[in-house]
């Protein structure tokens, strides 16, 4: 397993954890300001404000903070270490799904909202890098035993 | 060559050929990671590509001048109904600013908007503005308009402050309208008005965000957003809009002119409570506590 694989799908995974754990406080401490930004199409406060900031009545930003909670295990040097179908699967599958939920906010926060959140698409740069480090690390691995 | 030789050899070989499928089988996933990461950027690439080549920011309706009918009814709200409206129902208030002097323009205190044709939030906090100023002087050459067609609560209806003058030996107002509601080319909406360096730095002294609504009351007081719901006004036209501010029970005058009640208290203290009639009035004083 080379070196830089922990270290960096974990640092990854951290500064995702922290944007989230911001966005997460600000969907609860912010008074939707209704007021129009100087820059008509980034307008966090818009975003992270939005009826479709919720999913299933879940805000979108504590779905983050439970992704990054979650998968942070998954990302530790030991767990790197352990040759497991469950671990590797498990994350690999994980980060996809984190993908796939980015493809959707994407498409609600031009569409839908018509607005952009830059802490927003830092988590989602974070979550598409993060399921590329998980790949191309996996593939530096041993294969599984049968 | 000895027995155990020979499954050395065996061994060996057997063994390079695993080393060459786990090799082999590293490449084949390298690969498909790659073309994983690559459709992954892909679709990215193509939902915002989509985006932004729609071009479906539609024109919105422009500038017109406002009729006499529809300026006398915002301009002329009966005190008695301003009055029984009371503090109506407002969202949001300015906040008084703390130290600092009146800023005065031409003698007088100046009451400072910024705002833009698009955005809808300025669109329904021009209607509470207006007929608090309105107490205080009188405007000439008002325009109406709409919010964005594009935007949040689209096509609200407004007025716009470009172009238009304001008198009064009260206070100095100076509207800017940065931009309209015409959609630009590359994003955004086009340019309008500019702010004077005065102005611009009332607007970094207390909007560093630069959004708008933005109502200074000679820097003793700063709204920075919209005090009602301007999904309020939403399918009315103005002179509907208008209509409805005669029945204080309205939920429109509630909102309109509760706010332009709180904007009225906010004057008065401007101007040492002149005019007496509207600063001693129940309106002026549902938020003064006078």
């Amino acid at each position: 397993m080379p070196s830089w694989l922990p270290i960096t799908s974990l640092l990854i995974a951290l500064v995702g954890l922290g944007a989230s754990i911001y966005l997460t406080y600000e969907h609860f401490t912010q008074n939707a300001t209704l007021a129009c930004s100087a820059n008509s199409v980034v307008d966090c406060a818009a975003v992270t404000t939005s009826p479709q900031s919720r999913v299933f009545g879940i805000p979108v930003a504590v779905l983050g903070l439970v992704f990054f909670v979650g998968i942070i295990p998954a990302l530790l040097p030991v767990a790197w270490r352990m040759n497991t179908k469950l671990v590797r699967n498990g994350r690999m599958v994980a980060s996809a799904i984190g993908v796939c939920f980015v493809f959707y906010l994407i498409y609600v926060e031009l569409f839908d909202v018509g607005k952009i959140c830059e802490w927003c698409t830092g988590v989602h740069i974070l979550t598409i890098a993060l399921f590329a480090v998980i790949l191309f690390g996996t593939a530096t691995l041993d294969p599984l035993d049968d | 060559m000895t027995t155990k030789t020979k499954r050395d050899v065996r061994e060996e070989a057997r063994a390079r050929m695993a080393a060459q499928r786990r090799a082999e089988a590293r490449r084949a996933y390298q690969i498909r990671a790659g073309i994983a990461v690559l459709v992954v950027l892909a679709v990215v690439g193509i939902i915002v590509g989509v985006y932004f080549s729609r071009n479906t920011a539609k024109p919105a309706v422009g500038r017109a001048p406002a009729s006499a009918q529809l300026v006398a009814a915002v301009t002329g709200v009966p005190a008695a109904t301003l009055d029984t409206v009371g503090k109506g129902k407002v969202d949001t208030l300015s906040k008084s600013t703390s130290g600092e002097s009146v800023r005065m323009v031409d003698g007088k205190p100046l009451v400072f908007f910024m705002g833009a044709e698009f955005c809808p939030y300025c669109a329904a906090e021009r209607w509470p503005l207006i007929v608090a100023l309105s107490r205080f002087g009188t405007f000439s050459n008002l325009s109406t308009t709409f919010s964005s067609s594009t935007d949040t609560d689209p096509n609200t209806p407004t007025f716009s402050f470009h172009g238009s003058s304001f008198t009064s030996k009260y206070i100095t107002f100076q509207p800017v309208e940065v931009e309209t509601n015409q959609p630009a080319s590359g994003g955004g909406y086009t340019a309008l008005d500019n702010l004077t360096s005065d102005q611009k730095a009332i607007v970094d002294k207390f909007d560093q965000g630069g959004g708008f609504p933005f109502v200074d009351f000679g820097d003793q007081s700063i709204g920075t957003a919209v005090s009602y719901d301007p999904a309020l006004l939403a399918g009315l036209t103005h002179d509907q809009i208008a209509a409805q501010l005669k029945d204080p029970t309205s939920a429109i005058a509630k909102a309109v002119l509760g706010s332009a009640n709180a904007y009225t208290a906010e004057i008065c203290k401007l101007t040492n409570n002149q005019p007496s009639d509207v600063c001693s009035s129940p309106a002026a004083t549902a938020y003064s506590g006078g």
